[in-house]
């Protein structure tokens, strides 16, 4: 049980383990909860615009990308997903979503076949890995339309860190988020000689309050968080790095969205209209509104 | 149902009574205690706070089995058939008994009738790990408690099924959950937690059973101090004694799967948890007191002896499995011992007095990744089955270990015999490949995980029943099941050792030769736990049937094995008729 712990591999993880087998049985079990008899079908193009609305599943609690403030859903992938609702010609009904042990969980619970306790799926949804081996991994959702690339940073107060290369850290405290891979980076790099020294917290935004606190002279974690929290916080001249690691850590990664299998037109539609966002700065300045850069993709990637 | 009748037919005219007055009454904490020895009832989860599951009826045996017969059948109703491990408590001729999806229900021992039905509202964005299933509820004078999905205790009037306290024992949007059957001791509820993949503290805690007030509370972590009466009490361990950094601060150990009690030595056993993070090579050290044993004294929530079962745990062998307090007869002797199946596949026998390591030895036919407990009761481990740290530009190394790591034994309690002085164990044979998975992602950003896939390693079967002979540490017989057996067991004087198999039977076997004496199709895989009484001179029956829980979510060769498997829920009710 239960469970406990951080794995991953959509085959591999309990949750995700979860997934394959009601997947196969499907057709004979009761894949429903007490919050809804029949989950919402994801739905292709025509049906979602004659609705005039799409369901876009968000993050829960996940700032700057979609968090709720004062009851408000907000962020930079709210923001996304208005605009292409927007330019689909329908209303954005957003859903947040809870996070599983991994993104297969929430593949499964957001698009494909909804949590077993109810609920229903989204018609397509936010901040999904674009990652042809994950895809691979996960047939039932199809992952489209990457709109920005992500990396990690290492953010360091210049006063107490004089390098940003990571074998050569002086013993300060670190701030990482828990079980990410700037924790798995940092705890094992220079042969462990940091270990002692990593701070580990639940979220990021509590890893970057412990460095604006003092409690930590540096921080790593994803560039989008860190900018935002740059701009959102008092200004201390600290220093932003790229982070590198060794393989098979990756530095940075692409986003995209992800939709039924059933509704691949849905996802060219989107695909479109997060195209067009992202030539005519409408994108960068999503971003820009939350203090963050907008990374493309490069084309000849 | 005795109790009532002794307590109050002192005092007053047994006409002047009226049926509300008695039921109101309802089990002491005394009665609690001596639970395994009444056999009217069962109000303790394990047929005993020392969860030995044990009968004295005898009416049913050998000779008799086969003549038992269903008396009613009761459906959980709904499309929420999902994952029935449930262990009915039966007191005063009522069962109280929980189903999926966080339900209870009160029903009339005798007819099958509902008296009231309990269903906890869930909230939304709730994400329990492994299934939507509940193990039991307890009672306690005049309420019923059990703990739900989203991490509360509910405290039922147990004549109304009306809410007289509702308290939140984990945050569930940090993803703890909870499924146990609370432990009642002395006026408390003590529970353990469960859930919470990242960041989780395992911890025990003792609230006031009819305020629901915390009493105590006792984290598993070296490090962490524990609470007793709203103030810190004692610290668990030595903190950084045997963790790096502040990894003590996140360190696993959770005790999902509840607790047992030895009125003897007044002290609660609770087993905890793999560590975190899943990669042992980033937490170098034993990691106390994850994958343990902790005895725990139920005045104060202190740490009387704490014994580790898998130190440094590589393989995600949790640690949870029930501690059975039992004599041990030995060489002339009776020690005070305990026994544990661990997931890991060594069954251990330990002295219940002081946490003392007397033996262990294999459950199961094969184990890969330590050679033997050695005689300091430490593992001597095979160092080449341990995956390998995830450094440099290499994933890994997969290895293949035995047992996977849904264990030798999983959550589905044994159950002791004290005619035969045998453990009856559901073990389960089978592996996993195991290694460091380069490319995954949680909540959209890319790190690192393990991965692992769970094999067969024979060719006829997963799940076996097998006796143990705590003395000798040998396997007297065994039963082999094509399935994973997932459900628990009890026995009885008269002979007999039951338990479910997911293929939907119970069966009945011969606690002396393993003999399959009786078996009935229940029409769902059997993963609850099966519980016996007397009422109205007849020896009764009862099992929950309704296939889930870990086992059907798991792909490969498993997945086949199980594929077929309807789901379910229903109470089944027999008895051996008056001849």
């Amino acid at each position: 049980m239960t469970r406990t712990h951080q794995r991953g591999g959509r085959r591999f993880s309990r949750r995700a383990l979860l997934g394959l087998a009601t997947a196969v049985a499907v057709g004979r079990l009761f894949a429903v909860g007490p919050l809804a008899v029949t989950p919402a079908a994801a739905r292709p193009l025509d049906d979602v615009l004659a609705a005039g609305s799409v369901r876009v599943a968000v993050y829960r609690d996940f700032p700057p990308y979609s968090w709720k403030e004062d009851g408000v859903v907000k962020g930079v992938d709210v923001d996304i997903a208005r605009e292409v609702a927007k330019t689909l010609g329908v209303k954005a009904d957003i859903w947040e979503l809870t996070a599983g042990e991994t993104v297969s969980d929430d593949l499964r619970n957001g698009v494909w076949k909804g949590h077993y306790l109810g609920g229903g799926v989204a018609d397509f949804m936010m901040r999904v890995p674009y990652d042809r081996t994950f895809g691979v991994l996960n047939p039932e959702a199809v992952l489209a339309a990457p709109y920005h690339r992500e990396r990690f940073v290492f953010l360091r107060d210049p006063e107490r860190v004089d390098t940003s290369v990571i074998d050569d850290l002086p013993d300060v405290p670190l701030a990482v988020e828990i079980d990410s891979v700037p924790d798995f980076h940092l705890v094992s790099a220079a042969g462990g000689r940091l270990r002692s020294n990593v701070k580990h917290y639940m979220t990021m935004t509590l890893a970057l309050d412990a460095l604006w606190s003092g409690e930590a002279a540096a921080a790593a974690g994803p560039r989008t968080q860190i900018e935002a929290a740059l701009a959102a916080r008092p200004q201390r001249g600290f220093v932003m790095t790229p982070l590198t690691m060794p393989p098979p850590m990756r530095a940075s990664w692409d986003v995209g969205i992800a939709v039924n299998e059933a509704s691949r037109d849905l996802a060219y539609a989107v695909g479109d209209a997060l195209a067009a966002m992202a030539a005519d700065g409408r994108m960068a300045a999503i971003f820009a509104k939350y203090g963050a850069t907008w990374e493309p993709i490069p084309i000849d990637d | 149902m005795k109790r009532s009748i002794t307590a109050i037919g002192l005092a007053t005219s047994l006409v002047a009574l009226t049926a509300t007055a008695v039921l109101a009454a309802g089990p002491t904490s005394d009665d609690l205690m001596k639970d395994a020895a009444t056999t009217g009832d069962v109000l303790t989860y394990g047929m005993g706070p020392q969860a030995q599951r044990y009968s004295p009826l005898d009416k049913i045996n050998r000779n008799t089995i086969k003549k038992i017969t269903p008396v009613w059948a009761f459906s959980f109703g709904g499309e929420k058939q999902r994952g029935q491990e449930s262990q009915p408590i039966i007191h005063d001729g009522v069962i109280y008994v929980t189903g999926s999806y966080s339900r209870m229900w009160a029903i009339d021992a005798r007819t099958g009738q509902e008296k009231w039905q309990y269903d906890h509202r869930l909230p939304d964005g709730i994400m329990p790990c492994c299934d939507v299933i509940n193990r039991g509820a307890g009672i306690l004078k005049d309420k019923v408690y059990f703990a739900t999905l989203d991490a509360r205790l509910v405290a039922l009037n147990k004549d109304t099924g009306k809410v007289v306290w509702n308290k939140k024992i984990g945050e569930y949007k940090d993803g703890y959950s909870a499924t146990a059957a609370p432990l009642i001791v002395d006026g408390k509820i003590i529970t353990g937690n469960s859930g919470g993949e990242f960041g989780v503290i395992g911890a025990v805690e003792a609230r006031d059973a009819e305020t629901g007030e915390l009493v105590w509370s006792r984290p598993t972590i070296e490090g962490h101090m524990g609470t007793l009466n709203g103030k810190e009490s004692t610290m668990t361990g030595t903190k950084n004694a045997s963790w790096p950094g502040d990894m003590w601060q996140m360190g696993g150990g959770a005790t999902w799967l509840g607790g047992t009690y030895d009125p003897e030595t007044k002290l609660a056993f609770f087993g905890t948890g793999n560590p975190a993070p899943w990669n042992s090579h980033l937490r170098p050290g034993d990691n106390l007191y994850t994958s343990s044993t902790i005895a725990i004294k139920v005045d104060t929530g202190d740490v009387a002896w704490a014994y580790q079962t898998t130190p440094h745990d590589g393989w995600d062998f949790d640690g949870v499995n029930e501690f059975i307090p039992f004599d041990l007869k030995k060489d002339g002797k009776v020690i005070k011992a305990g026994a544990k199946a661990d997931r890991n596949g060594f069954f251990y026998v330990i002295d219940r007095t002081n946490g003392k390591f007397i033996q262990a030895t294999p459950f199961v036919p094969k184990i890969t990744w330590a050679k033997e407990i050695g005689k300091d009761g430490r593992p001597v481990y095979n160092d080449d089955n341990r995956p390998g740290a995830p450094q440099g530009d290499q994933k890994g190394k997969s290895v293949f270990a035995v047992p996977s790591f849904l264990g030798g034994k999983n959550w589905m309690p044994m159950a002791y015999s004290p005619d035969t002085d045998l453990f009856y164990v559901p073990s389960n044979d089978w592996g996993m490949e195991i290694w460091n998975e380069p490319i995954t992602y949680k909540k959209g950003a890319a790190y690192l995980g393990a991965g692992f896939t769970i094999k067969t390693i024979f060719d006829d079967h997963i799940g076996a029943l097998r006796a143990m002979d705590p003395k000798t540490g040998k396997v007297v017989w065994e039963q082999k099941n094509a399935a994973p057996l997932w459900g628990g067991v009890m026995t009885t004087k008269g002979g007999l050792v039951f338990t479910g198999t997911p293929e939907g039977f119970l069966k009945a076997f011969d606690a002396k030769t393993g003999e399959e004496v009786w078996k009935f199709n229940t029409g769902s895989g059997v993963v609850g736990s099966p519980v016996t009484w007397e009422m109205d001179g007849e020896q009764y029956l009862a099992i929950v049937s309704g296939w889930g829980g870990a086992v059907p979510l798991w792909g490969g060769e498993v997945a086949k094995l199980v594929k077929d498997i309807n789901q379910g829920g229903m109470l089944w009710v027999f008895k051996l008729p008056k001849a």
